[in-house]
């Protein structure tokens, strides 16, 4: 039995096809998100990479910011639910999920078995998400790619506010006027994301294994930044950005056996 | 009997426009309106002088004017009640009741008294120590200090008496009202939370016989009907959840609300005013002293805590949803003690902030609640 989980985030869609909810057969990302073509191609191209046809597919569940929009899916479950599942999927000793989007930043918190018990979620703010590191990434004129590298090099702290973007782009630009380096400034970056983001961690309560999943998952200067600040290792998710998909996936496929 | 849907519609419609009710009143009666701002307001003062109380717990509007006044980090539904006065939308109101029952409030009877020079303003403190005798004997001044200013509006003299009967009245409507909420806990299927919300707070636009009178008719309907706990029962307890697209969302994702913890609605009608023991006045301040479960009474005990979680096993709620009232000081110091709470019980706990409008995150957050559930 194949089944698709479909993500559609604010700036990325992914999907996983899954054979018996066990086996990923095809899987794909498009880097655009909801309100484009994004989420039609995704549909596509999972199709595609799976090689099979609509009608070979059991069951789709759709999650993510875009999920009450695609009209494709047979059920829509919200993105902590599938972040959950997915990870747990994947890493079952997870029991804290960091989950950083392209607009929003998540803690989850799941049980033994793999549940999700308990969540936080960023409130109306860009700081501590993907748009914080695009943004960054623009003022210091290299791709959000290669903020990680830059950052490796660092040799001073810099501090760099995480309560507000603006605030923050505004911050950037007066440093790179004062002279500081450009690695030094995209290492303060990172700690301010993963500042911001252990605040919602321990607000949820950690508890290891803590995985690390989204598009800055992606990030080595993120993780480096969150594991000084936690004092603990944080575990990117093997394929950070479809944990969200495959959990849709997982579920479609549980829904198509209860369906049975 | 009237059919229940009929006297929703008029419940409803009365919810939707708090202004044509004060119009309507004053064209009526030509008696004057008076604004109650939140939370508590001795509202019975203003029914014993013939006027018209109206709840004004602010509304959507866009803060422009008032942030002249007052900070960002002012709670929006002060700030909106500071707006709506500014921007004219209050001027059938003759005057406003404000109380000092938090920081923001204390400042902001002095801003509302400054801005909006058009409405009088009439300000009162409820006293800290308020299970003492002493704290009593001061609210009944403070009390005394209100009706003196309310007299003047009306232009007569209050009697003991008139205060007695308006005691009966608003607790005959409280009555109703708990009656109400009871009956809402076994009939889910009909009173989804917008219509429970609209039920409630419709009381705040209309005379008290009048919805005493609808919410008893509603009530008898309702029990006529087969009980029905349809959806995953939840309890909501913060200041208010006034915003129907986030009550609505409760209901697109199958929640049902069990019972409230909310300023607006139960804190308002849990208990009564005594109906012995003194002066209708000295009753009337006795409130204060017995009431209980409100970040904004005074309470060393925090027996609200306890209050929710007997509350969740009374009327078997599975979950609980903080609904915070951003930037309010008193609701988030008890945050951490009702989470804590919740977390020993097992009882799954969603913390929602309530700003002006649903968030955008509101339909995701909401969902993965009622998927935990």
């Amino acid at each position: 039995m194949y089944t698709i989980g479909i993500d559609i985030g604010s700036t990325a869609c992914k999907a996983v096809a899954l054979k018996d909810g066990k086996e990923i057969v095809g899987s794909s990302i498009i880097q655009t998100g909801t309100g484009t073509s994004g989420p039609g191609r995704v549909y596509e191209d999972v199709f595609k990479a799976a090689g099979l046809m609509p009608e070979g597919v059991s069951r789709i569940v759709v999650t993510g910011y875009g999920r009450l929009t695609f009209e494709k899916a047979d059920n829509q479950i919200s993105e902590l639910s599938c972040h959950a599942k997915g990870v747990h999927f994947l890493m079952p000793q997870a029991r804290t999920i960091i989950d950083i989007g392209g607009q929003d930043a998540k803690a989850l918190k799941l049980s033994p078995a793999g549940t999700l018990t308990g969540f936080v979620m960023n409130d109306k703010c860009a700081a501590g998400t993907g748009r914080f590191l695009d943004v960054m990434a623009k003022i210091l004129e290299v791709d959000v790619g290669e903020l990680a590298e830059l950052s490796s090099r660092s040799t001073e702290r810099i501090s760099i506010s995480n309560v507000c973007t603006v605030f923050a782009e505004s911050e950037v630009i007066s440093q790179l006027a004062a002279g500081k380096k450009r690695e030094d400034i995209a290492a303060g970056i990172h700690m301010s994301v993963a500042n911001r983001v252990a605040g919602l961690a321990r607000r949820v309560g950690i508890e290891p294994d803590v995985v690390l999943t989204g598009g800055v998952a992606q990030n080595l200067g993120v993780i480096r930044a969150m594991s000084e600040i936690l004092e603990m290792n944080i575990l990117p998710a093997p394929m950070p950005q479809l944990t969200g998909a495959l959990g849709a996936a997982i579920f479609a496929y549980d829904e198509a056996i209860k369906l049975k | 009997m009237r059919n229940y849907q009929e006297i929703l519609d008029t419940l409803i419609d009365v919810s939707k426009h708090p202004l044509r009710q004060v119009k309507e009143f004053k064209a009526r009666t030509g008696h004057k309106a008076i604004g109650c701002f939140p939370e508590y307001v001795p509202s019975e003062l203003v029914y014993a002088a013939g006027m018209f109380p109206v709840g004004l717990w602010g509304g959507s509007v866009e803060n422009s004017r008032a942030k002249e006044y007052v900070p960002a980090f002012c709670c929006y539904v002060l700030m909106s009640d500071l707006e709506y006065g500014l921007n004219g939308t209050y001027k059938d109101i003759d005057a406003v009741i404000i109380p000092s029952l938090c920081d923001t409030l204390k400042c902001l009877g002095q801003n509302f008294k400054v801005a909006v020079p058009s409405i009088k303003h009439i300000q009162f403190t409820y006293p800290q120590m308020r299970k003492i005798e002493a704290g009593v004997t001061f609210l009944e001044s403070e009390y005394g200090r209100v009706l003196a200013a309310l007299e003047e509006i009306c232009g007569t003299k209050v009697t003991d008496k008139a205060i007695s009967e308006a005691i009966n009245v608003f607790n005959d409507n409280r009555r109703a009202l708990r009656r109400f909420v009871g009956l809402a806990s076994e009939h889910t299927d009909v009173i989804t939370p917008v219509i429970r919300h609209a039920v409630i707070k419709s009381g705040f636009f209309m005379e008290k016989p009048q919805h005493t009178a609808l919410v008893n008719e509603l009530c008898d309907a309702l029990s006529a009907l087969p009980v029905s706990k349809k959806g995953k029962r939840v309890l909501l307890t913060g200041i208010m959840a006034d915003d129907d697209a986030m009550l609505n969302i409760l209901t697109d994702n199958g929640l049902a609300i069990a019972v409230d913890d909310l300023a607006q609605e139960t804190r308002q009608f849990r208990y009564d005013v005594p109906s012995e023991g003194g002066s209708a006045m000295h009753r009337l301040a006795m409130w204060w002293q017995i009431f209980e479960g409100c970040s904004l009474a005074y309470d060393p005990e925090k027996k609200r805590i306890d209050m929710i979680l007997e509350d969740v096993d009374k009327y078997d709620a599975k979950g609980v949803i903080v609904c915070m009232m951003k930037f309010c000081d008193p609701e988030e110091y008890d945050y951490p003690l009702l989470k804590d709470a919740l977390e020993k019980k097992g009882v799954p706990c969603l913390y929602m902030e309530i700003d002006q409008k649903a968030e955008a995150q509101a339909q995701t957050r909401i969902q993965a609640f009622s998927e935990i559930l």
